[in-house]
Formats: C-alpha cells, sequence, structure tokens
C-alpha cells in the first residue's frame, strides 16, 4: 500500500521529469557553469587560469570597447524599445478597425515575424544599400538624396533600428487580442457620454491594456539587449563600430578572440542589466499598470492601511 | 499500476536511450569500422561535390567510414566549441592556425614516413601558411592569391590598352582616371573595411609590413611606406575615380560598373557563368619596389589533437589531398599539386595562370597573424583604423590614424 501512494504522489512529477530535466541540463547547468567560467582566464584551446574578478576588473577599468558597446545598446533600446510599442500599438488599434478586409492587413503586418533574422538583415542590407537600394530610390522619387545608410557612422544605428522594428508582429497580436478582449459595452457607454475616439483610447483602451503593455515593455528590453543575429549580419558592427553592440561584443570575445571567460563575465554583467532594469519596471508597474481582479483589493488593502496609521 | 509500469518501462528506455549515446566514442563501432568525423566549411553545392568524394572513400576500403560535418558559416564557432570540450571532429579544414595549432596535431612525422617526393609535389610557399613554429599542422588542399581583374570591354570602350604584369600603380591610377573621364564608369574599386590579413600584401609590395619579427606595430604599420600605401589608396577615392565599397566589389565588377579591382580566385566560376568579357593579371608593382607580392588564403585539412583515431584520420587527409582529389576539386578550389597543374596543363589558362605566377613570387613574407600572439584583437583595432582612413563619411588623416594605431 505504502508504495502505491508513493507511486501515485511520484506520477506528475515523473512525467513532468523530461522537462526537468531539459532545465537543469540546458539551462541552469550552462548558466552556472558560465559564471563559473566568468571567474576564469578560459583560452579555448589551452588550460584554465583562476583569475578571481580579473575579467570584470579588466572590462571596467581597462576595455574602451566595454563602455562603448554598452552606451550603444542602452542607445539602441532608449529608441528601440517606445518606438516598437508605438508602432505595434498603433499597428494594433489599426486592424481592430471594422474595415473590410482587415483579416489581410492583419496577415500582412504579422508576415515579417515569420521571416528568420538572417533573411531580415540580408533582406535589409539590400534595401538599404546606399547605391542600389530601394529605399533611396524611393526617398530619391520625391526628391530627397537618401543618406549612405549602411556607411555613415551616424545614419547606421538608425539603419539596424529600422530593420528591427520590422518584427513588429508578434507585439501587435498580443496587444490586438487584449484589445479585443475588451467589452464592447465599455465603448458604447462612452460614446453615448460623447467621449471622442482619442478619448476613448487614452481613458479605456490604454488603462484596460496596460497588464499587456508591461509584458511588452519588458520583453523588448530583454530582446534589444539581446540583439545580435541582425547587427552582425547588417552591419557586423560597423561603420566604424558605431553598431558594436554589447551582444556583438560578447560574442567576438568568445569565439573570435577565444576569450571564453572574459565573454562570460561580459554576459554576467548583461544580465545583470537586464535584471535591473526589469526590477525597475516591475517596480514602478503599480503606478501604472491596472489590474482589473485586483481593483477591489487595493482599495481594501488601502483602506486597511488608513486604519493602522490611524492606531 | 499498469499505467506506472508502462510510465517506467518509458523511463527505463530513455535511460538506456542516452546511456547508448554517450557511449559512442568507442573506437571501434558496432560495425568494426572506424569513424572519423569531418568538418568543412563549404556550403550549397560544394558540399554535395564534397560528399560525393568523401562516399568515394568510403567505399573505396572497408577499414574507416568517414562522416562529413557541413559546418558553414557556423565554422569557426563550432570548432572553437569543440575543441574547448575535446569533442572537435577528428579532420577539418583549417586555415587559421594561429588561433587553432594549440588543438590540431603536428603533422611533421607523418609526412616524413611518407617520403622526400610527397612534401616535395606540393608549392612550397604553401608550406610557411600551413605551419606554425616551425611545425606543420596542415596539408595544403586549395590557395588563392590575388590578382587584377579588369573589364576588356570598358577598356575598349574608353579606348585602352589593357593591363600588363608589368604594370605599376601608376599606370592603374592613370588607366582608371582615362576611364571614369570617358565612359564615367568607375576605374578601380576596393574595399572600405579591407580585411587587415589581405591588406599586408600592398604593405609587403612597398617594403614594409605591419610589423617586425617581434610584432612591434610601431615604425613598421606607421613607417612612411605603409602610409604612403593607405595615402594612394584614400587619394584615388577622394579624386573621384576609384570607389570604396562596402564588400569586396565582385557585384559592382559583374555588373560592368567598374573597370578593375583587385581580389582572389573565388569568383572566377561566377564570372565565366555570366559571361563577363574579363582579364587576369598580376598585381601592378610600387614603382622602384620590385615584383608585387601577393597574401595567400590557403585552406589545409587538419587533424584534431584530441582525435583518438588519427591513424585512420591521416589515411583519410592523405586521401583527401592527393591527385585525384586534387583534380576533382578544380573549378573549387586552384591545384596546389605540381604535379597535377602540370597535367591539367593550368598554366595554360590565362584565368588562372597570374594566380600561380603571383604565388611564385609572394614566397618569404610572413603574414602579421603569424606573428602577433593575440592577432585577432589586434586586427580588429587595425580594421577600425583601415575604415577610418577609406571609409567615405570618415577619410581621416592617413598619418594620425596610423601613428595611433601603432601605439596601441
Amino acid at each position: 500500500m505504502k508504495q502505491k501512494s508513493f507511486l501515485r504522489t511520484a506520477t506528475p512529477y515523473l512525467f513532468i521529469l523530461p522537462w526537468i530535466i531539459g532545465f537543469l541540463v540546458f539551462t541552469i547547468g550552462p548558466l552556472i557553469f558560465s559564471l563559473i567560467m566568468s571567474f576564469f582566464d578560459w583560452p579555448l584551446t589551452s588550460t584554465p587560469e583562476f583569475v578571481g574578478f580579473g575579467n570584470y576588473i579588466e572590462m571596467f577599468t581597462e576595455d574602451d570597447q566595454f563602455w562603448k558597446s554598452l552606451v550603444i545598446s542602452l542607445k539602441y533600446a532608449a529608441i528601440f524599445v517606445p518606438l516598437n510599442l508605438i508602432v505595434a500599438l498603433f499597428l494594433a488599434m489599426l486592424i481592430t478597425q471594422p474595415v473590410k478586409g482587415v483579416k489581410i492587413y492583419r496577415t500582412l503586418y504579422y508576415i515579417p515575424t515569420v521571416i528568420s533574422g538572417v533573411a531580415v538583415a540580408i533582406l535589409w542590407g539590400w534595401l538599404l544599400d546606399s547605391n542600389y537600394g530601394v529605399v533611396n530610390y524611393l526617398l530619391s522619387l520625391i526628391g530627397i538624396e537618401g543618406p549612405q545608410w549602411l556607411i555613415d557612422k551616424s545614419w547606421a544605428l538608425f539603419a539596424v533600428i529600422i530593420a528591427s522594428a520590422f518584427g513588429v508582429g508578434s507585439m501587435m497580436l498580443i496587444f490586438y487580442t487584449d484589445i479585443k478582449n475588451i467589452p464592447p459595452d465599455v465603448y458604447e457607454a462612452a460614446s453615448l457620454d460623447g467621449a471622442s475616439p482619442a478619448r476613448q483610447f487614452f481613458s479605456i483602451t490604454l488603462p484596460l491594456i496596460t497588464p499587456t503593455l508591461l509584458f511588452n515593455l519588458i520583453m523588448s528590453i530583454i530582446n534589444s539587449f539581446q540583439q545580435v543575429t541582425l547587427v552582425m549580419l547588417l552591419t557586423n558592427g560597423g561603420p566604424l563600430n558605431s553598431t558594436y553592440f554589447y551582444g556583438l561584443m560578447t560574442y567576438n570575445n568568445a569565439f573570435k578572440h577565444h576569450k571564453m571567460g572574459y565573454a562570460a563575465a561580459n554576459a554576467w554583467v548583461m544580465f545583470i542589466i537586464i535584471l535591473f532594469l526589469t526590477a525597475l519596471v516591475f517596480k514602478s508597474s503599480s503606478a501604472w499598470v491596472f489590474y482589473e481582479t485586483e481593483a477591489g483589493g487595493k482599495e481594501k488593502k488601502a483602506k486597511k492601511k488608513q486604519a493602522k496609521e490611524a492606531k | 499500476m499498469k499505467k506506472t509500469a508502462v510510465a517506467a518501462g518509458i523511463l527505463a528506455l530513455g535511460a538506456m536511450a542516452m546511456l547508448a549515446g554517450c557511449g559512442g566514442g568507442d573506437k571501434a563501432a558496432a560495425d568494426g569500422k572506424t569513424h572519423i568525423r569531418f568538418a568543412t566549411w563549404d556550403v550549397a553545392e560544394d558540399v554535395d561535390r564534397q560528399q560525393a568524394l568523401v562516399d568515394k572513400f568510403n567505399e573505396s576500403q572497408d577499414q574507416i567510414e568517414v562522416t562529413l560535418e557541413a559546418y558553414g558559416s557556423d565554422f569557426d564557432t563550432k570548432i572553437s566549441a569543440g575543441m574547448g570540450s575535446g569533442d572537435a571532429p577528428d579532420v577539418m579544414y583549417m586555415w587559421n592556425y594561429p588561433s587553432y595549432y594549440e588543438g590540431l596535431e603536428p603533422l611533421d612525422s607523418y609526412i616524413e614516413k611518407e617520403g622526400e617526393d610527397y612534401k616535395a609535389n606540393f608549392y612550397e610557399t604553401l608550406w610557411d601558411y600551413n605551419s606554425m613554429n616551425d611545425s606543420i599542422y596542415g596539408i595544403p588542399v586549395g590557395f588563392t592569391t590575388h590578382t587584377l581583374f579588369y573589364n576588356k570591354d570598358i577598356f575598349a570602350e574608353a579606348g585602352l590598352e589593357e593591363p600588363t604584369d608589368e604594370w605599376t600603380w601608376d599606370d592603374l591610377m592613370e588607366a582608371a582616371k582615362t576611364i571614369n573621364d570617358k565612359t564615367g564608369k568607375e576605374g578601380f574599386a576596393f574595399q572600405m573595411k579591407p580585411d587587415p590579413y589581405d591588406f599586408e600584401m600592398y604593405l609587403w609590395s612597398n617594403g614594409t609590413a605591419y610589423c617586425d619579427a617581434e610584432g612591434n606595430l610601431e615604425g613598421n604599420l606607421n613607417s612612411d611606406a605603409s602610409k604612403e600605401v593607405f595615402q594612394m589608396f584614400q587619394d584615388m577615392e577622394k579624386d573621384g575615380y576609384a570607389v570604396a565599397t562596402e564588400a569586396a566589389p565582385t557585384d559592382e565588377f559583374r555588373a560592368g560598373n567598374v573597370a578593375m579591382f583587385i581580389y582572389g580566385s573565388w569568383s572566377i566560376n561566377t564570372f565565366n557563368e555570366d559571361g563577363l568579357n574579363y582579364g587576369v593579371v598580376k598585381i601592378p608593382s610600387f614603382a622602384g619596389k620590385g615584383d608585387s607580392i601577393s597574401i595567400l588564403s590557403s585552406s589545409g585539412l587538419s587533424i584534431s589533437k584530441d582525435s583518438e583515431n588519427k591513424d585512420a584520420a591521416w589515411e583519410f587527409v592523405k586521401f583527401w589531398t592527393n591527385e585525384d582529389a586534387n583534380k576533382e576539386r578544380i573549378g573549387l578550389e586552384l591545384p596546389v599539386l605540381y604535379s597535377v597543374v602540370e597535367s591539367e596543363g593550368i598554366m595554360d589558362q590565362p584565368e588562372y595562370a597570374p594566380f600561380y605566377e603571383m604565388l611564385e613570387q609572394s614566397a618569404g613574407h610572413t603574414p602579421a597573424s603569424f606573428i602577433i600572439e593575440d592577432w585577432s584583437e589586434v586586427s580588429e583595432n587595425l580594421s577600425l583604423s583601415f575604415e577610418e582612413v577609406l571609409n567615405p563619411s570618415a577619410l581621416m588623416d592617413v598619418s594620425e590614424v596610423l601613428d595611433g594605431a601603432a601605439a596601441k
């Protein structure tokens, strides 16, 4: 009997065992291993040597490129994240409008997301080519001489941002489903009260989708710091290192310069930065994210707090 | 009860499969053959051709079974990771010996066993490019030197004599200017972010190098002769008859927008398929500085230091580098054996002969990548400096940039 009850408790765990093994072996394992690596001078072909915090000290005190790349990645995130959110939300609003053929538009806007990063990079490499590119050709039709997107260092980062905004579709879809979930009677009531469409958007739609906004915000912060594929293939860090993103620097340190330990340290610093930014967003979220189910609870809490203070 | 028994059975099977997977490193597998893993960096049709050649080897004997692993553009990542974890392929293509030689098996003793004639049949300069610290780590498979490609139609249009092997840079510049004036096309093109490894050939041709034998950049990279080279390229661009391109100017040349460029043999097949009317001559020399020198881009076949079947691996390396295999690869790679070049009449083909002439006159130069220990990082700095000089949106002062780069 005892054995049977053991099996009964163990069965669910057995079922999720493959996933747990996968998680331990492919996620937690490498994570811990990379942390250990970051304390070593770890050339690929010879024996690793323990250096303590040496890699971290070198990064912060000697490596100019570390700071430069960090600034580039921050700059990219600062422009890309808001732009991406606004474009996604704008498109999501468009495809919720009751117009004919909206399904076609929905598909059209989503398609670029399905294309792999490599193809996107090659595609934009051609589109933005300064001599033969379509973008500059179209600009020339309206009398503008297009910039040398991928050659001029003041434009290259912007070119990367445009190319990455191409994959806005999945975020748009998340916004879209959430907007669709808002009960239509709310809008009906609002329009009876004479609220304009803009007013409806800012007073109904936006507050109701703040949880999704939070999710998308965090995801795009993380994504923007991890951006490697696109810059590697589109600009390879150039021109003049103006798009030498932090992720690309880490990759090059590992697989080009064979400094595995140093690259692991790079990756951990990035991890901590992302962790910090995410925590910051979460912390701030109580001020601007609105959960429907929570509304009542919050008031109660506030009342309790008041009562406590009164005591 | 039944359900749990089934679950337990599945788990047991899974565990067995995992154990079996781990046991794959055995020397002789179940079929009694020695298994060799062979990594290539080639892609697409080239891999198909290589697979055919591998199949031929597998059918030719019953001791060794070779599996081709095509890593493509992930080659470096996968070889690095493989060496780091002691799981590198037994046999692999190799060119970057300074980075990887510590994970490779020195081949001198193997070569010695094959006798004097074996080694002498390879073009001698190629051994230098497949060695590190006086040990040979790879058997040459293919190579290319660089030559001057020119578009015959554009030269005819401009009413100019075609380039010759005796040309100097002054001749080239003059022709480029005339072409630009008369046809509006670009006379000459080069990459705005050249690979420092390749670009050193121009410094050699002008009697200098990036560094001395001890690896010091100071006084070499920023010597007058070196500055002269960079100034020449920058001036061509500033004067408007040469163009600096984002990638190697192959596409511009194919499209007939550029009259001349310097490149390896990689695109000859494409040019022929296009039906392009082009010619090939040696790289122009610097006036009064002797023959021009070319860098070699060479590929070899190496054996991993950690391989458990080195003798079988060597058998395969020998097969892959023998006369027949060299002949098979013509059109894909330039043959590296004297006997094959002779028997196939390669020197009679005007688009191939200049590559061998450049090879013969380029002996005795050691690329900085073989001298400077942390070359990949130095190379990255150099690459940035060269771009500062040649990128049309920068065009910074040659002297300042090179002095700064040498001081780093």
